[in-house]
């Protein structure tokens, strides 16, 4: 019988070992409950960049130049997120948003709710304004100048792309082509990368024709061939990103925000950083009229509203 | 009160085995998988809470910095739709709740007993009281800045529920694979069982002594079928019954029944371990019952043998008996015992000194150990009483050895040799009295000159004398005397044979009847009367007329002195027996017979119950010699042989009588010497 006994006990006690755990749990009573409030926010100058990326991509870009505002004037900020072009520029019409940076397309509407430019941006390529570039393949014999276009397959990065679609447009404009005169406008796929999708696109020869801003191509450079890409044409240079406040803004805050955003230096390393960081290489003062030539585009071309969209 | 495990049926414990194997396998099994599943499920929910926990802290950033709670609030609850899901809320860098998945207010206690580790998110194994909950804390952080945190609270329960269900699971299923495997192993052990009865049943048939039963089941085709073998004196030859690799001489298997893995009957006809079992039984059975007909067939001859053996034994006249190395009785035959008026039981065991008189018994049992101490064969002759009487017995005692020639007992045959005995003592004695018979001739022989001398001159004397004178008287007497010893002479000689035979042809009857006729009157003065029944075929021998003649007158008178004096009847017949080339002659009285001491004797010379002066003893004696001169034989048959009388007038039934045959060859040639015997009761 012990000899049974034993058994038993051999059989049972790796069921006993299973009983209990190997670490342990902290008690917690989950029955005292409150509802909770959120606290309030300190009150602070609110700045807002066009949502052309992510909020966290947008937090990310500004994030060293709002420290460095808030450092250099004294004057607390805080970044804010509108989800679209549309809210951004409701909420700078709404006071919502003291400091905007935007595109020209959206500036011009919101100077049209009485917001004014007071600083623009130098642009990566060391110029206050930029251009688009009509490009095709080197060996496409048929594409010789901008009249060659019509009836080609365009692909442009965006509907409301400024430096990808919109310049590109009005140069078509000038030369008398409008858009029902190419076979096919399509545009880049999917998000990120449009500008460099557009050139990979004509460089596959997916379209005849593409559109992009300047400084592109020398993104691309050693990843393909620059040498089978030929700019076909270039349209007029137009000023680039700006900073506006809204209406009813304090000018004084507007002016010492200013004197701190021309202060930076691209030669500085620590300015260089935030600049870099921001996706520019210097701020400039601006004056509303600077921004003359896009509204006449604007009209030009019967657009009224953008809602925003690539350089 | 639980049976012994050994008294437990076959069917039984091959049932307690599956389950006992099943058990074994499925418990630890079960437990194994358990703990397993538990361990990787726990830790895939690790896994899978870190990466959900990672996943919303992603997502939230931009709905942070943006404060779309309603955005936030989507995310927590999308994921509170997750079964094992407890909750999920988000707080901000400051630790507020900016949403949450609770009802009816958020748990305050919850917001500080897990945060992230660094910009890690860290676990921690919460206990609620009803449930234990894996609590992951995992930080919003943008461009390397802290926002806030995203919670997620997996109920480990209910992912440890889905581990017992598994386990619960296997547990049931290896229950019912044990109740499926059940079904089938009661089939088999019943299969098995039913064999192993009929095998238990087959050797109880063995046990009672029925060897005729089978086992093993029977072939379809025999070997010799299957190769087309034509060894039809091998023992598996046409046999479908036993299989072959068990049967066959070993010069058909080759090398025994490894040799047989190839053969393609031992493929096809192979069984299990049962089959083989009863194959084997049944082989057994058979070699067992030829076995036990050869030991019955031995037993048989060998009881023949045994059955010879004693009948020769104990109808030898010879004591047989064999004695073991302390010269005790082993085993004696039926003479012995009858010798000594024992059963033959009774005297094994025993020794000489106990079942022979005191002298005789030892001196037996010392001569018994001198062979058994010596090994020699010995050969005595031995003078025993029996009865009053000497008998005497030639004693033979052989050694008996064992395989090392070691003396083990001796046997010892003993051989009734009185009458051989008398014989040699007969013989003794007639050597004697030829020798004196020689003697008395020679001396008769120089006597009968003198005597005849003696004769002539008395009776020349008697003319001499006056008649009537005394000296003639006295020459008379010495006359007379002379005669009586020239008689006496004449018998010595022809005792002897030395006087001359002249043999011619003759008739045998008229021999008897002229012998007959000389004593027919002498013997009537005595009222003996002589009845004769010759054959009338008057048979012609070759012999001497006188000397048979005298033959005859010797028998008739010494018949008619055996009837002594009260008168009787002589029977004299005669008979030709022509196919046997032979005469006999019988010459019967109706006297008082002879006793049987004398018959032996009667015929030797010198012999005679006649008062001295009656008689010489030399009558028959002669009458023997001149019967063996002419080749025939002479015996006496007394008391005379039943209805021998019957033709006469016999007037007394109570005598015996004695009857003397003498057989005469009727072939000229005297080389027939001895003569054929005749049976004279069947003429």
């Amino acid at each position: 019988m012990r000899r049974r006994e034993f058994l038993l006990a051999g059989l049972a006690l790796p069921l006993l070992a299973a009983c209990g755990r190997d670490e342990d749990a902290v008690r917690v009573d989950l029955s005292r409950r409150e509802e909770p409030v959120l606290r309030q926010l300190p009150r602070a100058v609110t700045y807002a960049y066009l949502p052309q990326y992510a909020h966290t991509v947008s937090y990310e870009r500004h994030r060293l130049l709002l420290d460095y505002i808030g450092r250099a004037t004294g004057i607390p900020l805080r970044q804010v997120f509108p989800d679209t072009f549309e809210e951004h520029v409701r909420m700078v019409e709404r006071g919502e948003i003291d400091i905007s940076f935007s595109n020209p397309f959206a500036y011009i509407r919101m100077a049209a709710s009485g917001a004014r430019a007071f600083a623009r941006i130098i642009e990566p390529s060391g110029k206050p304004d930029f251009k688009s570039q009509i490009i095709c393949r080197r060996d496409n014999k048929e594409l010789r100048t901008i009249a060659d276009c019509r009836g080609k397959r365009w692909m442009a990065v965006d509907p409301s792309s400024a430096g990808g679609y919109i310049y590109a447009l009005g140069e078509f404009f000038d030369n008398g082509i409008r858009r029902s005169d190419f076979a096919e406008i399509s545009f880049a796929p999917g998000p990120g990368g449009k500008q460099e999708k557009v050139v990979l696109a004509v460089f596959a020869g997916a379209c005849d024709i593409g559109s992009v801003r300047d400084g592109t191509l020398e993104i691309l450079r050693g990843r393909i061939d620059l040498a089978q890409i030929r700019v076909l044409a270039e349209s007029k240079s137009y000023p680039g990103w700006v900073y506006c406040a809204r209406a009813g803004f304090s000018p004084e805050i507007v002016e010492k925000i200013a004197r701190a955003m021309f202060a930076l230096r691209y030669n500085r390393p620590d300015d260089a950083a935030i600049l870099s960081a921001a996706g520019m290489r210097g701020i400039i003062p601006a004056v509303d009229a600077d921004y003359d030539s896009v509204r006449r585009l604007a009209e030009t071309l019967g657009l009224d509203a953008l809602p925003g969209g690539e350089e | 009160m639980i049976p012994r495990l050994s008294a437990l049926s076959f069917r039984t414990k091959i049932n307690c085995g599956i389950v006992l194997i099943v058990g074994l396998i499925a418990i630890p099994l079960a437990y194994l998988t358990w703990r397993a599943a538990a361990e990787s499920l726990q830790t895939e929910t690790r896994k899978r809470g870190l990466v959900l926990s990672e996943n919303l802290a992603m997502r939230v950033s931009d709905a942070m910095l943006s404060m779309d709670l309603l955005r936030m609030k989507n995310m927590v609850d999308e994921l509170k739709k997750v079964d094992d899901i407890s909750y999920a809320f988000i707080l901000d860098r400051q630790g507020s709740v900016l949403v949450h998945t609770f009802s009816g207010g958020f748990p305050v206690e919850l917001t500080d007993v897990n945060a992230p580790d660094g910009p890690k998110p860290h676990i921690r194994l919460l206990n609620t009281g009803r449930e234990f909950i894996d609590d992951f804390a995992a930080p919003v952080t943008i461009v390397g800045t802290p926002f806030g945190t995203a919670r997620i609270g997996l109920s480990r329960t209910k992912a440890e529920a889905a581990a017992d269900r598994l386990a619960l699971m296997i547990v049931f299923y290896s229950a019912a694979a044990m109740v499926a495997a059940l079904a089938p192993s009661t089939l088999f052990a019943r299969r098995v069982t039913e064999r192993i009865n009929r095998l238990k049943r087959h050797a109880e048939e063995v046990v009672r002594g029925n060897l005729d039963p089978r086992a093993g089941p029977d072939m379809a085709r025999a070997c010799s079928v299957m190769l087309d073998c034509d060894k039809t004196r091998c023992p598996s030859y046409g046999d479908n019954r036993r299989r072959c690799w068990l049967t066959a001489s070993p010069d058909q298997r080759g090398e025994g029944p490894e040799s047989c893995r190839d053969c393609p009957v031992y493929r096809e006809q192979k069984g299990d371990e049962i089959q083989d079992l009863a194959e084997t039984f049944d082989v057994m059975a058979v070699s067992l019952k030829t076995h036990l007909d050869e030991l019955r067939r031995a037993e048989r001859v060998l009881s023949r043998q045994e059955r010879l053996l004693r009948t020769i034994l104990d109808a030898t006249p010879d004591l047989v008996c064999l004695v073991d190395e302390n010269a005790r009785y082993l085993a004696v035959n039926r003479a012995f015992a009858n010798f000594l008026g024992l059963t033959s039981e009774a005297i094994v065991g025993t020794n000489d000194r106990d079942v022979f008189p005191e002298d005789e018994g030892e001196a037996m049992h010392e001569e018994n150990s001198r062979v058994l101490a010596a090994g020699r064969p010995s050969d005595r002759e031995v003078r025993l009483r029996r009865g009053g009487s000497p008998v005497w017995f030639h004693v033979v005692r052989v050694p008996v050895v064992d395989g090392s020639g070691r003396v083990i007992g001796l046997l010892r045959t003993a051989r009734d040799v009185t009458q051989l005995k008398q014989f040699q003592e007969q013989l003794i004695q007639s050597q004697k009295m030829e020798s004196l018979g020689k003697l008395a001739g020679g001396v008769a022989h120089e006597i009968n000159t003198p005597l005849g001398v003696i004769l002539g001159y008395s009776q020349l004397l008697q003319e001499d004398v006056p008649d009537g004178s005394q000296i003639q008287a006295d020459l008379q007497t010495i006359e007379k005397q002379a005669k009586v010893c020239r008689k006496i002479v004449a018998d010595l000689l022809g005792f002897s044979r030395q006087a001359e035979s002249a043999k011619i042809e003759m008739c045998f009857n008229n021999s008897l009847m002229e012998a007959i006729t000389l004593v027919r009157h002498a013997l009537s003065l005595e009222k003996v009367v002589i009845a004769t029944d010759l054959d009338e075929r008057m048979p012609i021998i070759y012999g001497d007329p006188e000397k048979l003649k005298q033959v005859w007158i010797n028998l008739l008178s010494n018949a008619s002195d055996a009837l002594d004096g009260r008168g009787g009847t002589l029977l004299v017949r005669s008979r030709l027996f022509a196919h046997e080339q032979k005469v006999t002659a019988w010459f019967a009285d109706d006297g008082p017979g002879i006793s049987p001491d004398n018959v032996g004797r009667i015929f030797d010379p010198f012999f005679t119950t006649k008062p001295v002066g009656q008689g010489t003893g030399l009558g028959l004696s002669v009458s023997f010699g001149i019967i063996k001169d002419h080749g025939g034989s002479i015996r006496v048959e007394t008391p005379a042989p039943e209805g021998f009388f019957d033709a006469l007038d016999a007037p007394d039934d109570d005598r015996p009588g004695t009857v003397f045959v003498v057989d005469l060859p009727l072939d000229h040639e005297e080389t027939i010497g001895g003569g054929l015997p005749a049976n004279a009761t069947e003429a």
